[in-house]
């Protein structure tokens, strides 16, 4: 190639980028402009620090309409606060003999605790079924559900797929049990309500769609429920006692944090409330029917997921024929400058419902900052790939 | 003499005697962010108020509490009751470095420890 072209980011599934300015700059702020131990010290620079956490708390209790902001915790990622969830609940709700259901479409952040506990802790787990093209069955659940069912934990938007599983019906359908959601790929893209979807625990990450640093993520968790901490030590609170307080949100959160992540978070939930989910949503799913449209045309290429207009993230994932995926991945990143991510996703029972397992999939996924013009490159890019 | 209440402080010292000033409680709160959220609401609603150390006198915790006019105390303890807030001490200050618990009714306060 002669020109050389400006690097295209399409792995907003993985990670976005870029971030807003404005996370940018609320990170170098609080990192050049204050110690970053909250709640330990008496002084301005712990009380503001504080209170940039608490401003990050507030903001994401009213994103995901929980009226008590104490209700959120902060964890490192999506996978750290599943396994607060699914850990923690053994031994309060959920114990030996228990029932579990979760979906075919889960991350591993799920499936790998619960694989564990079935294999440790005598829990047997059930799999809600995927349609054909890719959909959680949200039918088959009351036949899932038994006496002993205790927790039912629903991946919201599939990573491999872009699939939309309808949680606000699995609310409505589970019965006693723990409705844990992981909404790694949802959160700033589909609008989450915990109180109307009837969820128990959200777990969410700050470093997608949120649009926030790496190491920012956490979980909100219904009045009520109680869970074992998978940390136990300093809080800044009841000092002077040497057992774990038994209050949101510091009894999930021992240790210093991450100050600057969960700065970056809060101004990432700002960047997303004032754009608004609407618009960021319509922008990407404009992006992805172009992408969709432009691959139907284009011989050789198996797309995966749902079908037609179905309601569906910007998640898109394909084979060229002939190709190894890690050849096509390649390619685009050497021949293209276009990044997207190849492999099993961290959700092999994902590509098992597909048809798709071990060598998995080309993963596009694009993000509220891709252009069409992005779109069209990856597709020229593509139909250039399976051409040779 | 200053107890801390900063601009509420100077704004009742131009009504009341220097010599005087008007009672201030100290509200203990379970950690940083019950104290923000309170902050948060009196703000709002327009009640002075202070974020200061928790007084050694009461606690040894290395918290904060809220102080704000003892004359606000009905609606300061209206506004964190409905925010379901709860209380680990509320107290009078009666001298520079000295408090004494009062009960706040059916909010059923204790002091810390
Ligand atoms: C559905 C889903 N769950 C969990 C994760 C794990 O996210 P994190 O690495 O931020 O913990 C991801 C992304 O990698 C994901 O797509």
């Amino acid at each position: 190639m002669s020109t050389k072209p400006a690097p295209i980011y399409a792995d907003n599934a993985a990670t976005s980028f870029p971030k807003p300015r404005e996370v940018i700059d609320a990170v170098s702020a609080v990192l050049g402009g204050m110690s970053l131990s909250p709640g330990r010290s008496a002084h301005r620079y712990s009380l503001e620090c504080s209170r940039v956490i608490f401003d990050t708390r507030e903001a994401l209790a009213d994103f995901f309409n929980c009226p008590d902001s104490s209700r959120i915790a902060f964890t490192c990622n999506v996978t750290e606060a599943l396994n607060v969830g699914i850990f923690g609940l053994l031994g309060e709700k959920l114990h030996p003999g228990d029932h579990v259901i979760t979906t075919a479409l889960e991350h591993n952040s799920v499936m790998r605790p619960l694989r564990y506990l079935e294999k440790t802790a005598d829990i047997s787990i059930s799999i809600l079924p995927v349609s054909g093209d890719g959909e959680v069955m949200v039918s088959e659940l009351p036949r899932l559900i038994r006496d002993n069912t205790r927790l039912i934990v629903v991946n919201h938007v599939s990573n491999v797929t872009g699939a939309v599983a309808d949680i606000e019906a699995i609310g409505r359908a589970k019965g006693d049990a723990v409705f844990l959601v992981d909404a790694a790929q949802s959160a700033g893209v589909f609008p989450i309500d915990v109180a109307r979807m009837n969820i128990d625990m959200l777990a969410f990450t700050g470093h997608k769609s949120l649009l926030g640093p790496t190491g920012s993520g956490g979980f909100y968790l219904r009045p009520g429920l109680g869970l074992r901490p998978l940390k136990m030590g300093g809080t800044g609170s009841n000092s002077e006692a040497e057992i774990q307080p038994d209050f949101m949100p510091d009894c999930y959160e021992a240790g210093t944090p991450n100050t600057l992540g969960i700065a970056g978070l809060g101004a990432g939930v700002g960047f997303v409330t004032r754009t608004g989910l609407a618009a960021i949503r319509a922008h990407e799913q404009r992006l992805c029917r172009l992408f969709l449209d432009g691959l139907e045309q284009m011989k050789g290429i198996t797309v995966y997921g749902p079908a037609g207009g179905r309601e569906r993230a910007a998640v898109i994932s394909l084979k060229v024929k002939g190709k190894s995926e890690s050849a096509v991945a390649q390619s685009l990143d050497r021949d293209f400058h276009i990044m997207v991510r190849a492999g099993l996703h961290c959700a092999p029972g994902a590509h098992r419902t597909m048809g798709t397992f071990a060598e998995g999939t080309v993963r596009f996924s694009f993000g509220y900052f891709n252009t069409e013009a992005d779109v069209a490159a990856c597709l020229t890019a593509l139909a250039i790939i399976s051409k040779n | 003499m200053s107890y801390g209440l900063g601009h509420h402080q100077q704004k009742l010292k131009n009504m009341w005697s220097p010599i005087q000033p008007t009672p201030t409680c100290v509200v203990i709160l379970f950690s940083i962010h019950f104290v923000l959220k309170a902050e948060k609401l009196l703000k709002k609603n327009g009640i002075g108020h202070d974020v200061i150390p928790v007084p050694r006198e009461i606690s040894s915790d290395c918290g904060m509490a809220v102080e704000f006019p003892c004359l606000e105390s009905e609606k300061v303890l209206e506004l964190l009751a409905a925010a379901g807030l709860r209380l680990a001490g509320l107290y009078m200050r009666v001298g520079k470095d000295s408090f004494q618990p009062i009960s706040a009714g059916h909010l059923a306060v204790n002091a810390v420890n």
